[in-house]
């Protein structure tokens, strides 16, 4: 009896080693690949929501239990130097964590965001991404595909430049968004909704009022420390 | 030991999901766009097929009442080195994937087979049952997405088919899958019984 | 404050984000267990079981000992050794404390091992952003707890509903599968109804 499980324990303990022995050779060999994917992928996203902005440091504070991170970019425009930030705003969604890259100027006017990751329902809260292709598969299989040059940005997306994330940001729900309507949510504040996916906007516009805040908070302590030295 | 048998039973006579009825979980989820499940099915037939051999191999000295254990975690590495590389090499479909590329563990085809087949035959057997079930469940998961696609978003293989048209979303969704599963077994049935008679 | 975030969680996760229903995990036992309420009652108790067992020590060797260890990556293979030796664990009290009950379950018991609604919410709970901020155990294991009654609500609903199918006049083919299937999907559209809920 004992030697049973002796035995079934080392057979089960060999499968064991042999099954991380494998997988530690292939995380090694896809590792590198990985990282590099992650941050292009950021950098990808900060060009995105500064464009034009030269991207200077990038800092860390700590935050109840976890950390939040913000970079600082400047752009000259002609004698003039403008400064930006940008931010990672994470809050929950419908189903699991929605991450933004939120680039803001020194007034907290948002110059552009740019969802991350999401895992809302497709076709609901999964439109956050949602951008009209400028082909329709007829066209690229016949082959009349129109150059496509750069893909659009989702409406979702682009209704937030111009937004003020120092204060409140309302939510309408007129389930869709353009140019058009632009001057007039802004004058408001306000941002359209998605149909049936008002809690995934929810999110979203929380996360980027919440982080505004919290950058406010950083840069202010940041400042104090700058002005008393460590002795 | 007829090879060629081995290796078509499993699209049609003994399909994994329209006759033998496993392998449902990760079907109905992913089969909302095309190229999603085309690449779940290339994820989950690898992942097979190694297991089975390996499976294969190891049977004469893996004790029967350990078995299970064995063969998940043969499974599991299988399946973390289709995480790892997908991750590494196609970062996009790991995304649309989501939470079902580490769900191929518990996909029933995969211990399945490995418990009715792999673990009671030799090598190149097991990898013609692997195959032939892994193309089995891609056709299905395949037909299932081409439907669900175009009716509930309105696109194909991520191109948008009718400009300005308004897809009903619900194909997309759960209720989608339900139906649309349940018209294919429908239809599955009807073949088979006309073909009894 | 935290009490809300946690009833939050669970009402989402039984009702808006039903595991089965919404999310469409844990299928092959929803289909095999549900022709009759008690049976289903039991199956359903024990994966609430198995579901708060699993996102306790799932979540714990997660954050305790695969993320500090930079060995994340072993995720899936940890997480279903875990829950199967959880699941041989159940598996050993049901015996004991009623031999009827283990009867009438059958080979589905140590199926909930393959059941992919258990090693979802276990995989769902270190996705979510409990990781970070407080009580992030506390809402993995409320996670677990809300997947687990959900499954178990729409096994119920699904068992009632098949008990009178089996006396009902259906077209020959579509018995089986195809009619379960398609009940499944009208409780799907049901549940739909719960995604606009404001909490």
């Amino acid at each position: 009896m004992n030697a049973s499980i002796l035995r079934s324990t080392l057979i089960l303990g060999l499968t064991a080693f042999v099954a991380t022995f494998a997988l530690s050779h292939i995380k090694a060999i896809t590792h590198p690949v990985i990282q590099k994917q992650e941050r292009q992928k950021q950098e990808n996203a900060l060009a995105l929501v500064l464009p034009g902005y030269t991207i200077g440091e990038e800092r860390s504070v700590a935050v109840n239990g976890g950390s939040f991170t913000y970079w600082t970019a400047e752009k000259t425009d002609g004698p003039a130097t403008m400064k930006a930030y940008a931010f990672i705003a994470e809050k929950p969604g419908y189903s699991g964590a929605i991450r933004t890259m939120v680039g803001v100027d020194d007034t907290g006017t948002v110059l552009g965001i740019s969802i991350i990751r999401q895992s809302e329902t497709p076709g609901l809260g999964a439109r956050v991404l949602e951008a009209a292709s400028r082909n329709t598969f007829f066209q690229v299989v016949t082959g009349r595909a129109h150059e496509t040059g750069e893909e659009p940005s989702p409406w979702f997306q682009e209704q937030f430049r111009g937004i003020n994330a120092a204060a409140k940001i309302g939510i309408v729900k007129k389930g869709d968004w353009n140019e058009a309507m632009r001057e007039e949510l802004l004058q408001k504040n306000e941002v359209s909704a998605i149909t049936g996916a008002t809690i995934t906007t929810k999110a979203v516009k929380d996360g980027i009022e919440e982080g505004m805040a919290t950058l406010r908070t950083a840069l202010e302590e940041h400042a104090k420390a700058q002005e008393a030295p460590a002795r | 030991m007829n090879y060629y048998r081995e290796f078509t039973k499993g699209i049609w006579e003994k399909n994994p999901i329209l006759i033998l009825g496993i392998g449902m979980c990760p079907t109905l989820a992913v089969s909302t766009s095309v190229s999603n499940a085309l690449w779940m099915t290339l994820a989950a037939t690898f992942v097979l097929i190694f297991s089975n051999i390996i499976v294969s191999l190891v049977k004469a000295v893996v004790p029967s009442h350990i078995r299970i254990p064995i063969f998940i975690a043969i499974i599991a590495t299988f399946v973390i080195i289709v995480e790892l590389t997908l991750k590494a090499f196609q970062p996009d479909i790991y995304k649309a994937l989501g939470i079902f590329i580490p769900l191929i563990v518990v996909n029933c085809i995969i211990l399945g087979r490995a418990e009715e087949f792999a673990s009671k035959n030799t090598v190149l057997p097991s990898i013609l049952d692997g195959l032939g079930m892994g193309l089995g469940f891609g056709l299905t998961l395949t037909v299932l997405a081409f439907f669900r696609e175009i009716l509930g978003s309105n696109r194909l293989f991520g191109y948008t088919l009718i400009p300005g048209m308004e897809p009903a979303t619900i194909m997309t969704l759960a209720p989608g899958a339900f139906f649309t599963l349940a018209m294919m077994l429908w239809g599955m049935n009807a073949l088979r019984s006309r073909k009894r008679r | 404050m935290e009490i809300k975030a946690l009833f939050v969680i669970l009402i989402s996760t039984i009702f808006i984000n039903n595991y089965v229903l919404s999310q469409i995990l844990g299928l092959c036992p929803f289909l095999g267990v549900s022709r009759k309420l008690d049976s289903a009652l039991g199956m359903g108790l024990a994966v609430v079981f198995v579901m708060v067992m699993a996102s306790f020590f799932t979540f714990l060797i997660y954050k305790y000992v695969l993320v500090p260890y930079d060995i994340a990556y072993l995720r899936t293979i940890a997480f279903i050794l875990v829950i199967a030796g959880l699941v041989q664990f159940v598996e050993m009290v049901i015996e004991n404390v009623s031999p009827v009950l283990y009867h009438s379950l059958g080979i589905f018991l140590p199926l909930i091992t393959t059941n992919c609604a258990v090693l979802g919410v276990a995989v769902l709970n270190t996705e979510a952003g409990f990781l970070t901020g407080n009580l992030g155990l506390l809402k993995a294991v409320v996670q677990g707890l809300g997947a687990g009654l959900g499954f178990t609500l729409a096994l119920l609903l699904m068992a009632g509903i098949r008990e009178r199918l089996e006396i009902a006049d259906i077209p020959e083919n579509l018995k089986g599968l195809p009619i379960t299937f398609i009940t499944a999907g009208l409780m799907a559209m049901a549940f739909l109804g719960f995604s606009g809920m404001k909490i």
